[in-house]
């Protein structure tokens, strides 16, 4: 079994700091794994980052991330990347990674994501430069995540994004909003590589559990959702022989 | 600091276009910095929801439109969000 907590959407600047550390402290005893789904920061600050680190460094489990919208609003995703790093988080973009949880190879592949809307009812790559822009960033983000999942060698493969890769999720949401909410190509992505999970945030009015159309079970655990520090999912499979949990494998680009 | 907003700080009606610039200041403003809170009306109320990380967010949202939406009938219902530690977990096959 496999024990995996995650949250997205915490927003840390000073003002929160020590206010997740009572029940991070916990996570030992509680998960081989802390997924951060995204919007780490208010406005993407190297201090805030600095925040982060804080608050989600030294856990004694490890801790994987991806950036959200809110991370780059300062247009410094790289800074705040390195701040994070530096305290031992791995962030993810387009990358993966694999950690021995106890003899099972977890395998987690992680992107931002972005807009673009769902199936029958999304933007599309036509029309003026603004246009292309926007739909041509869906697309590559969600094909560089697709081919980050199909790149892993493990034994249970994870998907952790910002953006949704499902409406499902997005259920409390105003409809008119879906296409800044996420696309369906993280969907297709995450279908096509053997997910076991996919797990994201940004829509703090929306709802946990979904599915992708190719069965996929998916979690939206931005905080305003979950409404505790983290949850927990316990990835049931093989057991294998014991052996140090978390044990980093191998680290992607 | 930016100061956005200054030209509107008049008493206006509660119309479409007040909801919408609350609703753009509460995300574009760095003081604020929230896309995650629901601006609604009822009648002549301007209602505000959702949660938030700390209580002295809340009260820069409410003292910001304040000042720049003078007049307005604010109801706030803006919790926050809860920290502790899950009391269970979810199996999954």
């Amino acid at each position: 079994m496999i024990r995996i907590a995650a949250v997205g959407d915490v927003h840390i600047d000073k003002d929160v700091v020590g206010r997740y550390r009572p029940a991070l402290e916990e996570l030992p005893d509680r998960a081989d794994v802390l997924l951060l789904a995204g919007d780490l920061t208010r406005h993407g600050t190297e201090d805030e980052a600095r925040c982060v680190a804080t608050e989600f460094g030294g856990l004694g489990v490890p801790v994987i991330a991806v950036l959200g919208n809110h991370d780059h609003q300062s247009d410094q995703p790289d800074a705040v990347t390195r701040v994070l790093t530096d305290a031992g988080i791995t962030v993810l973009e387009g990358t993966g990674t694999v950690l021995d949880c106890g003899g099972t190879r977890l395998g987690v592949a992680g992107a931002k994501g972005f807009g673009g809307g769902f199936a029958g009812r999304c933007a599309s790559n036509f029309g003026e430069p603004e246009m292309k822009a926007f739909v041509g960033t869906t697309e590559r983000i969600a094909d560089r995540l697709g081919e980050a999942l199909r790149a892993l060698d493990c034994d249970v493969k994870v998907a952790l994004t910002h953006y949704s890769p499902v409406p499902d999720t997005l259920v409390g949401e105003p409809l008119e909003i879906y296409p800044f909410l996420g696309c369906y190509q993280l969907g297709r992505a995450i279908d096509s590589a053997g997910t076991a999970l996919a797990l994201h945030g940004h829509a703090h009015h929306g709802t946990e559990r979904g599915t992708t159309p190719g069965g996929v079970r998916v979690r939206n655990v931005a905080h305003p959702v979950i409404k505790q520090a983290y949850s927990v999912y316990h990835l049931l499979g093989d057991d294998a022989e014991e052996s140090e949990p978390g044990a980093l494998v191998h680290a992607g680009q | 600091m930016t100061q956005h907003h200054a030209d509107i700080a008049t008493n206006r009606p509660l119309d479409e276009y007040v909801e919408a610039e609350v609703q753009r200041m509460l995300t574009e403003d760095g003081r604020v910095a929230e896309q995650g809170l629901t601006v609604s009306r009822r009648e002549h109320t301007l209602i505000l929801c959702g949660d938030v990380e700390s209580v002295q967010r809340r009260d820069e949202i409410v003292r910001l439109i304040r000042e720049q939406f003078p007049g307005i009938d604010l109801s706030v219902d803006i919790g926050l969000t809860r920290a502790g530690a899950p009391a269970e977990a979810e199996e999954l096959s």
